[in-house]
């Protein structure tokens, strides 16, 4: 029963007592139980050192970290502990042959397209003006198969959000949070801010699912592997997107319990603010705890389960045993 | 599940056992922690203070719940372990 641990506090943590303690500038004590502990993500200014790392790699803890504004800046990925040279040698082959690599790559984006329609239908049924969309989405996901290379693949994956960004105004009917288009880097109003913090928050999550399987994050299929960042994990994310952090979005702004005072404006951007970011954490907490039927072994699971299930499905793909196909939500 | 671990131990040993219960639960007074569990590590917990105890000087008490949904937490006076997964 591990838990993500937030800090937004400044303080210094350290090892203590074979576990974790964190201490704050103010000098409360808190120790956190490490077989608790599945990740942790640091908001706040923190002193750390090298044995904390190394206790963390033993216990296989993941490290996060975001600057002041709430942007993934970083981690520690501990020494894999599940190592596997065949499945690396697989995933490499599947990445090296094109029509092996795009099969993979055109999986995700099919999940994609319908995990946002799934998404738009259920508020078609709450009267919302989305219908269509729907009828783009369609045609877009018509045109997956057609599509021959992983370029074209993301081109036609930018054209869904675009089309899905734009139902967004009908959804939320919410002046406060208007789209008008996504921007990035900084994000220029209020809904854009919370799509990019919800993403990072969603990124980080799959990394450490990823952790605990055999799959090298390093290696990408939908987005290309460069010489620096995990791509898996935005693979696999897009899959995720529609059904955990937009309807997180929806269902936090539709029940006001975000509102405009919980932004700040730095330099063009808007961003959340600390409670603000509270909040979501929270909520997107509690979405990945909450559990759907699963019905292939016919038993609840949770959404962070649902994600480690995705990738295990992605295992057995490279290993010739099962195709791949996406999930696509029924609920 | 959720478990509340209630100890009394000889005074030489009091340090080691909390030392060993702070890596699963969180203390909430003196002689108490608590929090989820696994079955797996709730017996590692247990191997981990059998080694440690004195079978024949130290009881330790263990409350298990299935889920916290069904009981009710009251306190009074000072708080003084906090849980929860912000800092």
């Amino acid at each position: 029963m591990s838990e993500s641990i937030y800090i937004f506090s400044h303080g210094t943590l350290k090892r203590k007592q074979n576990t974790l303690f964190f201490e704050t500038q103010d000098g409360t004590q808190r120790y956190l139980p490490i077989e608790g502990v599945r990740d942790l993500h640091l908001f706040g200014e923190v002193t750390l050192n090298k044995e904390v790392l190394e206790f963390l790699s033993r216990q296989s803890v993941l490290l996060y970290f975001y600057n002041h504004y709430g942007y993934y800046v970083g981690g520690f990925y501990p020494r894999e502990h599940y190592n596997s040279g065949c499945l690396v040698l697989k995933q490499a082959e599947h990445y090296l042959k094109e029509e092996k690599r795009v099969f993979i790559a055109r999986q995700f984006v099919r999940g994609a397209i319908q995990n946002a329609q799934k998404v738009l239908e259920y508020y078609s049924r709450r009267n919302s003006a989305v219908d269509d969309a729907i009828v783009q989405m369609e045609s877009l996901l018509r045109n997956v198969a057609d599509q021959k290379t992983v370029e074209e693949l993301m081109a036609l994956e930018g054209n869904m959000r675009e089309v899905y960004y734009q139902s967004f105004d009908a959804i939320l009917e919410n002046q406060d949070f208007q789209m008008e288009k996504r921007t990035k880097r900084p994000p220029r109003n209020r809904l854009n801010a919370l799509i990019s913090f919800g993403n990072s928050l969603l990124y980080t999550a799959i990394l450490s699912e990823i952790y605990q399987t055999h799959l090298d994050p390093r290696i990408g299929f939908l987005h290309a592997t460069n010489f620096r960042r995990f791509s898996l994990n935005l693979d696999v994310a897009e899959i995720f997107k529609p059904i955990i952090v937009e309807r997180v979005i929806f269902a936090l702004i539709n029940k006001h319990t975000l509102s405009a005072k919980d932004f700040s404006e730095y330099l063009g951007g808007l961003y959340l603010g600390e409670k603000g970011r509270k909040i979501f954490i929270e909520k997107f907490e509690e979405k990945m705890k909450s559990t759907v039927c699963y019905k292939k072994i016919g038993r609840e699971v949770s959404y962070r389960r649902l994600i480690r299930l995705e990738l295990y499905k992605l295992e057995k793909h490279l290993l010739g045993e099962e195709e791949y196909e996406p999930l696509v939500s029924e609920w | 599940m959720y478990v509340v671990m209630v100890y009394d131990v000889e005074e030489k040993r009091v340090g080691k056992i909390l030392k060993i219960g702070r890596k699963y639960l969180t203390w909430v007074q003196n002689s108490v922690l608590e929090g989820e569990l696994t079955e797996a590590q709730f017996e590692r917990l247990k191997s981990e203070l059998k080694r440690c105890m004195n079978e024949e000087k130290d009881s330790f008490i263990f409350y298990i719940f299935r889920t916290t949904k069904y009981s009710e937490r009251q306190m009074l006076g000072v708080q003084k372990g906090q849980q929860g997964h912000f800092i």
